[in-house]
């Protein structure tokens, strides 16, 4: 695999931080990662000395994190010339682990996280509202419609990864950006509440129709606003997901 | 060229001129000297004969056009070219680009994803770096813009159609950082000048000596500097003087 050098790669090899279950972080990271499309079904991954490497983790934490993902089958390894770690995408695993790690999270870790997404997203919404473009715009404007127009759970998370990755951009911030698409990694990890609920997925398109149209209008006020009402809405999508499944075992579950 | 709030400066309008004279010129030099870069590139690009075989997916560039980043005085940051792909032919999206890495300075081959299932996915082809060459055949710079999907850096880019046989084959190119072009051409005016905004063809701020004004933002309509501003040759972009206003002495 080529070591790409975009600011997707820079997250999603980012090292990870200290902290017990690395190796369960290392799975999480990989299987995100699967989920947007950053590594793609076929793809081979890095050797195990880079890999671990680039993810700061000792090479025994990351065999035990690609031994795992081979029994998820994310990952499948071939020996001989041309062998190496090859990923593979399985919407049903993502979605199992999507799960895993719900059930692994309490309501206020799903509160912090949407705390975090909205103070950055509404940042990014108010400036852009001054200072997008033109074609700037209209591209948002695109990636919303191809949101909604797309089928697949894992062609509806990318588009709308690439909305707000896009927003942060209009706002002329880098940091912004890198903050976006570092959040989109960890929320990458969670159910997407329309493959629950189909009808969710209009909700969140009109969301991002409103947000846009703010910025259109330039009023910076209205577009923070939307954009921190939208994502509250969907921190109380996540937590009422999670409320769900109390009952249930927290332990991870086998995908043949 | 008096801004339109405040009293007009207690500077000349020679003295004013001269300053816009004496900004223009640099900004023009800076440009120009990118734009050099950019030329060699092309040069090089026109002198390969992977163009021959396209499909062969020979490199087009040879490893010495990555050493003009290592040039004294070098402003660019990244430089290459960019392929246009031809999806009927066989040909995907291709990029040899270096960049020099902000950590070390040292020089790394830009790799973006291409994929475009992925979230990450580098759409060069829908970019005003790439189209507008491409549409027009003409230079183009365009910035500040965050390079996302890219080199995920804070960004002017500059680029010229590169054309084989009469068919536009991709861009040559040089990036360089909004932080480089603001400090070399501060250094380069020496005393603080007048204060001054340059904007591009959107009323983007390109660089400001006014801290009212920030790079990056767009002027709000019927409320930016008065008046047409100064051209400034070789760039759709212009530059206006506005008033002092410190905002350190309320």
């Amino acid at each position: 695999m080529q070591l790409l050098s975009g600011d997707a790669r820079r997250a999603v090899f980012a090292p990870l931080d200290d902290g017990a279950l690395r190796s369960e972080a290392v799975v999480r990271r990989v299987g995100s990662a699967i989920a947007l499309g950053l590594m793609a079904d076929g793809e081979q991954l890095p050797t195990e000395t880079d890999l671990a490497t680039m993810l700061n983790v000792s090479t025994v934490t990351l065999r035990e994190a690609l031994a795992e993902l081979r029994k998820l089958g994310l990952v499948e390894t071939r020996r001989g010339r041309g062998g190496g770690s090859f990923v593979r995408s399985r919407d049903d695993v993502l979605a199992e682990l999507a799960d895993t790690r719900l059930v692994e999270l309490g309501t206020t870790d799903l509160r912090e996280l949407g705390d975090v997404h909205g103070a950055v997203a509404a940042a990014a919404a108010r400036l852009a509202a001054s200072r997008a473009s033109r074609t700037e715009i209209a591209r948002l404007r695109d990636i919303v419609d191809r949101l909604a127009r797309a089928e697949s759970v894992t062609d509806q998370r990318r588009a709308e990864g690439r909305y707000f990755i896009e927003l942060a951009a209009c706002a002329q911030s880098v940091r912004l950006t890198m903050q976006e698409m570092d959040l989109h990694l960890e929320l990458g990890q969670l159910p997407w509440p329309p493959e629950h609920v189909p009808e969710l997925l209009d909700v969140i398109v009109a969301g991002h129709r409103a947000v846009v149209d703010a910025i259109e209008e330039r009023d910076p006020a209205r577009a923070r606003a939307l954009t921190e009402e939208h994502i509250e809405t969907r921190t109380l999508w996540s937590i009422e997901l999670r409320l769900l499944r109390v009952g249930e075992p927290p332990a991870r579950q086998e995908v043949s | 060229m008096s801004a339109r709030s405040g009293p007009p400066s207690a500077r000349s309008a020679s003295s004013r001129a001269d300053e816009v004279a004496r900004v223009g010129a640099a900004v023009s030099e800076v440009v120009e000297r990118l734009f050099g870069t950019v030329t060699a590139v092309r040069s090089a690009a026109l002198r390969s004969s992977a163009w021959d075989d396209p499909r062969g997916g020979r490199p087009v560039l040879d490893d010495s056009v990555r050493d003009l980043l290592r040039e004294p005085g070098q402003l660019a940051v990244g430089l290459g070219l960019v392929v246009a792909p031809q999806p009927g032919r066989g040909l995907p999206l291709r990029l040899e680009w270096w960049q020099v890495d902000p950590d070390g300075g040292r020089l790394r081959t830009l790799e973006p994803d291409l994929k475009p299932q992925s979230l990450g996915y580098y759409d060069y082809t829908a970019t005003e770096w790439f189209d507008v060459p491409r549409r027009t055949g003409r230079r183009h710079v365009v910035g500040p813009y965050v390079d996302v999907h890219g080199t995920g850096r804070y960004l002017l880019t500059l680029t010229e159609p590169v054309v084989v046989g009469g068919e536009f084959v991709g861009v040559a190119g040089a990036d360089v950082s909004v932080r480089r072009f603001e400090t070399h051409l501060l250094e380069e005016l020496g005393r603080l000048p007048a204060p001054f905004l340059l904007v591009n063809g959107e009323d983007r701020v390109v660089l400001s000596t006014a801290p009212r004004w920030l790079v990056g933002s767009l002027l709000p309509p019927g409320a930016g500097p008065a008046g047409s501003g100064a051209a400034v040759p070789g760039v759709p972009w212009r530059l206006h003087l506005v008033d002092d206003v410190s905002l350190l002495r309320p």
